[in-house]
């Protein structure tokens, strides 16, 4: 079986390269941020709680974040290939062989990423406590005391997400029969399951609920960082629950998207196949709604805290909050970036041979790229409404309760920016993708 | 005589060049004429695919000409090539290729909305009725059985109302009794619509329900065969595969 995985990684490089970024950058961030905790601990005081918190918040937000993306990508890998893997089952291999096939493949790949991403790690991190001790936020006297022992943990924890992730999705292909999953490999499966249901509504459901919490409570609060810290998150909590219900979202909210990008047969195409299959497409729209969520949420907040803070004592507590604010951001947007890119290039290579199928019915090369390209621009515009929506959980209230009024008096332009910088996303990594498809396609 | 639906001159295809090019076709002259359902036999290695994606417009030759239905379209580029595949031929592949997210009325009809011409639902709904799939129109391909999309794969074809049919081991995927009704279906097309069909197979069974069968050896023409019969077609090629062995 190794043999086969070694072989079979070897055949498909750039399936392999998806986890293996997604894994390395993984590893070297949560991997800088945890040598911070590790130095805290050699460390008393002030010092000691800075970088503690840096280290849980950015650590913890990282590592949810960084598991994220890396149990998609190496799902959508695995489960790209449910019609090669059913192939391999009715010559005869059993669903464990099958199931350690793809677990060994991901297992080989993330460990190099992982090594790569440590080594990135203990550099990062000790630039980045000489940036945070020349900044004055930890003290002068400070000594960096991150070692290995941080860093492996870090490694070890996206490498064992990375595996997890291959797992459940090795499971997912070897769970019906074989030629029945030979068949499904064309069929929309219908419906979700009833838990991931419960789950996005009751994510939706806390950010929503954070945002009344913030109106309501902590906006008598003495603390002033008090209702920062009840909505803070509301946004990429309320994008996250979203992001779970995407594949039912698609297909309810595709249909008037479609109407709009007109009845070209390219439209026509793409709007068939973000409805009916939105199952893959979903895989897109996931990250593209917690990126635009999260990101107009965390960056307004930001904004409307410099504009309304004026107490210079707590405005030096609000530096570090607002450095960790556009940290986590910074992190949600780069790994949300990277699964769209990765999300889009696995859907095409999926769809690789029915794209050849189009061009036998008649389809001229570029009627089957524009096809593509409006999948990705229904997907992004579905996105973006969705998750401008999800900012307003974080938004509203907090400038509400800084006597902003509902609408901040600042940054306005930020929503239209963050959805330009979003469509460009999805156009150009869904361009890209299908280029490389159909060039072997002429003929 | 009348213009050929199909005709290819001098039809010459090489693979590869220098000491390992491969030449497929040498010269293969063939006609079709308008409203004849041909077979294009021959042993493996005898060209058979190669003509049918040349033939098709899906390759250009190296040599020779490709003539369809007067035209020759032997020196289009690239996107007229295709917009001559969508309009004045139709193509039934052993794999069916149906489009999975759509239904079987907007699979027909799909030819049509790549021209950019308006799907008439009149005409696509009265040729899923023709092929026996009325009751099923609003069926994704993952609902029905092999042969009926092979059958819708038929609609689609005939939807443009091509010069010229060509079909790849139409039956190649199927059970032998649905495979009957598919050839049987593919010729009355022929009888009562007057299309005209070229179905590259191996199978002598399949080549019977055609007016004849041309066969290929080593990308040359080797012969036509009228009213065929199963085991005339089987000693014929059988025959073939004796004289490639001796080779």
């Amino acid at each position: 079986m190794t043999g086969l995985a070694l072989r079979s990684l070897r055949h498909r490089p750039a399936a392999a390269t998806a986890t293996f970024v997604a894994v390395l950058l993984g590893t070297a961030l949560i991997g800088t941020f945890a040598t911070f905790v590790e130095s805290a601990l050699h460390l008393h005081g002030e010092d000691r709680t800075s970088l503690i918190v840096m280290g849980a918040v950015v650590g913890g937000w990282g590592a949810l974040i960084v598991l994220y993306s890396v149990a998609s990508t190496a799902g959508i890998t695995a489960t790209q290939r449910t019609a090669e893997t059913s192939l391999l089952r009715v010559v005869g291999a059993t669903p464990r062989q099958v199931r350690r096939l793809i677990g060994r493949e991901v297992l080989v790949v993330s460990l190099l990423a992982a090594a790569g991403g440590s080594a990135v790690a203990a550099v990062a991190g000790r630039v980045l406590f000489g940036a945070l001790r020349d900044g004055g936020m930890v003290s002068d006297g400070a000594r960096f005391g991150g070692g290995p022992a941080s860093v492996a943990a870090a490694a070890g924890l996206v490498v064992l997400t990375s595996c997890l992730a291959a797992w459940i999705a090795g499971l997912r292909a070897t769970r019906p029969s074989a030629v029945a999953a030979l068949r499904a490999a064309e069929i929309e499966p219908r419906g979700m399951h009833w838990w991931r249901a419960v789950v996005g509504g009751l994510l939706i459901a806390y950010g929503v609920g954070a945002a009344v919490v913030t109106l309501t409570v902590t906006r008598h609060s003495a603390d002033p960082y008090d209702a920062m810290s009840t909505c803070g998150a509301a946004s990429i909590y309320a994008g996250v629950g979203m992001a779970v219900l995407a594949p039912w979202l698609l297909r309810r909210f595709s249909a008037p998207v479609a109407a709009l990008v007109g009845r070209t047969a390219s439209g026509h195409l793409a709007a068939h196949n973000a409805a009916r299959r939105s199952h893959l497409l979903a895989g897109v729209l996931a990250p593209v709604i917690v990126l635009t969520s999260g990101a107009i949420g965390t960056l307004m907040l930001v904004g409307i805290d410099n504009r309304t803070m004026h107490d210079p004592a707590q405005r030096a507590d609000g530096r570090l909050i607002n450095m960790l604010n556009y940290v986590v951001t910074g992190m949600i947007s780069l790994f949300a970036a990277i699964v769209v890119v990765n999300a889009f290039a696995a859907v095409v290579a999926h769809r690789r041979t029915e794209l050849r199928r189009l061009r036998l019915v008649g389809a001229t090369r570029a009627q089957v790229r524009s096809s593509v390209v409006a999948e990705a621009g229904i997907v992004a515009a579905v996105g973006i409404v969705l998750g401008t929506l999800g900012s307003l959980t974080t938004v509203v209230p907090f400038a509400v309760v800084r006597h902003e009024g509902l609408v901040p008096d600042g940054q306005l332009w930020l929503p239209p920016a963050v959805a330009a910088a979003v469509v460009l996303l999805t156009l150009v990594s869904a361009r890209a993708s299908v280029q490389r498809a159909t060039r072997e396609l002429a003929g | 005589m009348t213009t050929p639906a199909l005709e290819v001159r001098g039809l010459t295809r090489t693979y590869g060049d220098g000491a390992t090019a491969v030449t497929a076709l040498h010269g293969l002259d063939l006609g079709f004429a308008a409203g004849t359902f041909t077979a294009v036999m021959g042993p493996s290695g005898s060209g058979k695919t190669t003509f049918l994606t040349c033939a098709g417009a899906l390759e250009a030759p190296t040599h020779g000409r490709v003539v369809i239905d007067g035209d020759d379209i032997t020196d289009l580029d690239e996107t007229r090539r295709t917009r001559v595949r969508r309009e004045r031929i139709g193509f039934v592949f052993q794999s069916f290729h149906l489009m999975p997210y759509l239904t079987a009325r907007q699979n027909v009809a799909l030819p049509l909305r790549l021209a950019g011409r308006r799907a008439d639902r009149r005409r696509v709904d009265e040729l899923l009725a023709r092929v026996g799939l009325a009751d099923r129109a609003d069926h994704l391909p993952g609902e029905l059985s092999g042969g009926q999309q092979q059958r819708v794969a038929i609609a689609r074809a005939l939807v443009t109302d091509p010069a010229v049919i060509l079909a790849d081991e139409p039956t190649g995927a199927l059970d032998s009794r649905t495979a009957t009704s598919v050839l049987a279906l593919l010729r009355t097309t022929v009888q009562e619509l007057g299309a005209t069909v070229v179905m590259v197979t191996h199978d002598p069974v399949a080549a019977s329900f055609a007016d004849a069968v041309v066969f290929l050896v080593d990308g040359r023409a080797a012969g036509r065969m009228e009213h065929p019969s199963t085991e005339a077609v089987a000693g014929q090629m059988a025959h073939l595969d004796d004289l490639v062995a001796a080779s």
